[in-house]
């Protein structure tokens, strides 16, 4: 089914905002019929597990290091969480490297040359186990790989992907029917240059996904050495020797075509891209881009609602440290961790710099939270790469959970309180600040990776959120949340039909006994990564959902009443007030 | 905030070597003995001209040009003692004295790559002391090499554990990079060589700050207050610390004196006014912290964190804008601190 939007012109929507309070199109998934906890049993349980060998996800990440420390080999690769064929699990994408000859001739696009270089696609079975069926699919991907995006671009109902790659990125159409058609060429998205992080976003409101692309640098495979000269000590180049690169926007013509747009709406300045977000940050019916710069500023592009926007970071505050300083910007997320009802920021960075916090003031300007809250201390001696803001403990507050690793393999050498591989961050929302919990929450918290890419949602739909991170030249990790609580939940998947059908950027707020609190329905975010689009609550002990109000993207505003917890609802956007209820 | 004003990588003026004689040269002449006496009785210019006439009096005949040069350092006049140093080592190319000193003034004059080539050039004629190591250390932390830097200093000490200087800057070596455990001991050794050694003392309350310890980071720097209380050139540095800190954690009405004295201390130190204005613009006195957000960046117009906060102040103030100047200015500074920077040469 292809719905074709209603009103063509977004701002007249906009201008004119209506409001609908309905119990009405809401389709009950599923309910559980205990929650988490119950269902989890008694005693000591650890928050995450391992489970990736027992759910048959087999992936192996090939960077093909080479002594010549060519800086895209410690930078992959991204993972994306989303439910290709609406079974109502989610399935699992992972890419790959490809293969570099040591020296790599300046000019090469690297291919991947045989299936060990493939993107992997893992479709979860009835039973919760996965399957390869990359092949089946046609998802092998091509190039050196990096990221991946999940919107459904042609609101057909079925989720395409966006995979970046050193040299060329590709479009692929989801069929329905489990395969997907490489349509690069046809829509004219396959970029160029080192492409990273992508979003699918409306930018202009006109119901359909655009597309942001953040490049990194200009790069090629020179032969520069940086580091020591001395064997064993050659190590990747820092960004301050590459120009800046302008990231690509597609605007989407909706007729299977991009047009690239990144310098007429504004987006363009030239960055080291690494991490992109998305979430109205002044909640003026406009979604807004973040854009996370290794070793430059952040951009903050604000949507003037005009289809333009401005890089306003600097004078939000959102744009360097505290002191002014800038850091090296690798993953970000864009939620409201506070419930306040206002997006903030994380940023995660290399050791010696602490993760970014930036607490959204409500009045267009964020303050830098690191230290106040917890996050400064915490990470001082760390180096982080995905993040996400999910409420782990179903407490009403979001978390954090952060990929770590050096960028460096030869950072121990130098400086021995800094690791290559570390353990995964787990920070927990007290309500007041952050606290490092890893140490109580099992044993992958012991376990050092070297991680990257990192796409957070609930594999196993039973309210509690669970991950999956990549590491750089070894294994996938699926942790598996086995967090002990009766706290209650509710994850919703909103469906658009005058806004895009995945409902990206719409604004959802619950309200419990326990407060309000708020989220942006987004794939984006973190590093390389998409995560599950449905939203999700953690609702502590409170069993009902007071109110449940959602802004559409189209303007659109809706509200749910009472809606009990620990159940999976799918709320689609009404069309007229007189769209039927669907239960 | 939490940065820091120039936490004191400066090696001291007065280098060992200067302290003792140079050895190995003929000493005479009227001119040169008058000059001894001068440099003796701390009288630099005199000395200075006097084995300047010494020289020409009799060229190459005394070791008056290295003394002219060390008059030169006391003077700070570095190019000076360089342009000597140069003249002198044509002449006598196989002077370690004379290259150890050329590589001194060279890391005072912020050229470390050419200080370092003539510590090597020195090294391969006399084997270096600690004192010379610790420059070769400081030598890296001016390229940011703080590998490196860590390696010689650690030498230094290695070579000479008594002095203290080079544990100090090891210990500022490790606290660049977060070896906070190794900073400690540094630092403590330092104060076990001299017990009330402020410097040490201050740097102590920055890793008490960096590991989440602030009210023994206060106590830090209100002790190395005290201890360098009579001290004819008190350092800036543990007022501004302890004002920051005190600002950091709310206590607005005891931060102001440490911050106000900082600026006392050091007029001419951006960093100083910076963290003052910073203070006034948190107590919304947008017209102090705007005089002193304004000296700072006059005082340092590249410093990008002074623009940034001015540009901050501007828009509390509605300055729009000169708030707008302020950031685009930041930018500037950040775009051309985030390169390209030349490729490093492959070896």
């Amino acid at each position: 089914m292809k719905l074709q939007p209603a009103f063509r012109n977004p701002h007249s929507l906009l201008m004119l905002p209506f409001y609908f309070l309905l119990t009405a199109s809401v389709l009950l998934i599923r309910v559980q019929g205990q929650n988490a906890a119950q269902a989890s049993g008694s005693g000591p349980v650890e928050a995450f597990v391992d489970t990736t060998q027992r759910l048959g996800v087999n992936f192996q990440y090939r960077a093909s290091h080479t002594s010549r420390k060519y800086l895209l080999e410690t930078m992959g690769a991204g993972v994306a969480l989303f439910d290709y064929d609406n079974d109502g699990r989610l399935d699992i994408y992972l890419v790959n490297g490809a293969p570099l000859s040591d020296p790599t001739a300046k000019g090469t696009v690297p291919q991947k040359t045989d299936s060990q270089y493939w993107n992997r696609l893992y479709h979860q079975k009835l039973d919760g186990t996965f399957e390869d069926v990359t092949e089946m699919a046609g998802l092998q991907g091509a190039g050196y790989g990096f990221g991946v995006a999940v919107g459904d671009y042609d609101n057909d109902g079925f989720e395409d992907l966006y995979v970046t790659a050193y040299g060329g990125n590709k479009l692929y159409h989801n069929n329905g029917n489990g395969t997907f058609t490489d349509v690069t060429e046809k829509a004219g998205v396959a970029g160029g240059g080192w492409s990273t992080s992508a979003a699918w976003v409306d930018l202009d409101g006109d119901g359909f996904l655009d597309l942001v692309v953040v490049r990194y640098v200009e790069w090629d495979f020179d032969d520069v050495w940086c580091g020591e000269h001395k064997e064993g000590y050659r190590a990747y180049c820092h960004p301050d020797f590459f120009k800046p690169i302008s990231p690509l926007v597609y605007h989407n013509n909706k007729d299977g075509t991009f047009t690239e747009v990144a310098q007429k709406v504004g987006l363009g300045k030239a960055g080291k891209g690494l991490g992109v977000a998305i979430a109205d940050y002044d909640r003026d019916g406009h979604i807004d881009v973040f854009v996370a710069n290794d070793s430059m500023v952040e951009f903050l592009y604000h949507n003037k609602g005009d289809g333009t926007f401005e890089d306003v970071g600097l004078a939000s505050e959102v744009a360097v440290d505290i002191d002014g300083r800038t850091y090296a910007g690798m993953g970000v997320d864009f939620a409201d961790y506070n419930n306040d009802g206002w997006p903030d920021i994380v940023v995660t960075n290399l050791a010696n710099q602490r993760y970014a916090l930036y607490r959204n003031n409500g009045d267009g300007t964020f303050t830098y939270a690191s230290n106040t809250a917890g996050i400064g201390q915490m990470t001082m001696a760390h180096s982080g790469w995905g993040v996400r803001f999910f409420d782990y403990d179903n407490d009403g507050w979001k978390d954090l959970l952060i990929a770590q690793g050096h960028d460096l393999d030869t950072i121990e050498l130098n400086y021995p309180n800094l690791h290559y591989r570390e353990p995964v961050l787990l920070a927990r929302n007290t309500g007041h600040g952050f606290v490092d919990v890893s140490a109580q929450s099992g044993n992958i918290f012991r376990q050092a990776w070297v991680s990257r890419g990192m796409a957070i949602g609930d594999l196993d739909n039973d309210g509690r959120l669970d991950a999956v991170l990549t590491t750089n030249d070894g294994s996938v990790h699926v942790l598996h949340n086995e967090m002990a609580t009766r706290n209650h939940w509710i994850l919703l998947k909103l469906v658009g039909h005058k806004s895009n059908r995945d409902a990206i950027g719409a604004e959802v707020t619950l309200v419990t006994g326990f407060g309000p609190q708020y989220a942006t329905v987004s794939t984006t975010g973190s590093y390389l990564s998409a995560s599950d689009k449905r939203v999700h609550f953690g609702l502590g002990q409170e069993s009902v959902a007071r109110r449940i109000e959602i802004r559409w993207p189209s303007g659109i505003r809706q509200t749910l009443k009472d809606m009990p917890a620990d159940q999976i609802l799918q709320i689609d956007e009404p069309v007229t007030p007189s769209t039927p209820p669907k239960r | 905030m939490t940065r820091r004003a120039n936490p004191g990588f400066l090696p001291p003026l007065v280098m060992v070597w200067f302290l003792g004689g140079l050895g190995g040269f003929a000493q005479s002449s009227g001119a040169f003995d008058r000059g001894l006496t001068e440099f003796r009785a701390g009288n630099y210019s005199s000395a200075a001209a006097l084995f300047a006439d010494a020289e020409a009096a009799s060229p190459g005949a005394t070791d008056a040009l290295l003394y002219q040069a060390k008059s030169l350092v006391h003077l700070q006049d570095f190019a000076g003692a360089e342009r000597v140093l140069r003249g002198y080592v044509l002449s006598h190319p196989d002077s370690s004295d004379a290259l150890y000193m050329l590589g001194f003034v060279l890391n005072r004059q912020n050229r470390p790559a050419e200080s370092l080539a003539s510590y090597t050039e020195a090294a391969s004629i006399q084997r270096p002391r600690g004192d010379d190591l610790k420059m070769v250390g400081l030598d890296y932390v001016l390229l940011d090499d703080y590998a490196d830097a860590i390696k010689w200093l650690e030498k230094a000490v290695t070579l000479d554990g008594t002095n203290k200087d080079a544990w100090y800057y090891l210990g500022r070596a490790y606290y660049t990079k977060s070896r906070l455990i190794e900073a400690r001991k540094a630092f403590l050794t330092v104060l076990d060589l001299d017990p009330r050694d402020s410097k040490a003392e201050n740097n102590l309350g920055l890793i008490f700050e960096s590991s989440a310890q602030p009210e023994a980071a206060i106590e830090a720097y209100r002790t190395a207050i005290a201890w360098q209380e009579q001290s004819p050139q008190p350092s800036e540095q543990p007022y501004v610390n302890l004002g920051n800190l005190l600002m950091e954690r709310g206590r607005m009405e005891e931060a102001l004196a440490p911050l106000e004295k900082a600026v006392a201390l050091a007029p001419d130190n951006a960093f100083c006014h910076m963290t003052l204005g910073v203070y006034y613009r948190k107590i919304g006195k947008p017209v102090p912290a705007r005089r002193e957000l304004e000296r700072a960046t006059q005082l340092d117009p590249e410093n990008a964190a002074a623009h940034y906060q001015l540009g901050r102040l501007y828009k509390d103030i509605h300055a729009l804008d000169l708030a707008k100047v302020e950031f685009d200015r930041t930018a500037e500074l950040q775009g051309r601190a985030a390169g390209p920077k030349p490729a490093p040469p492959n070896p």
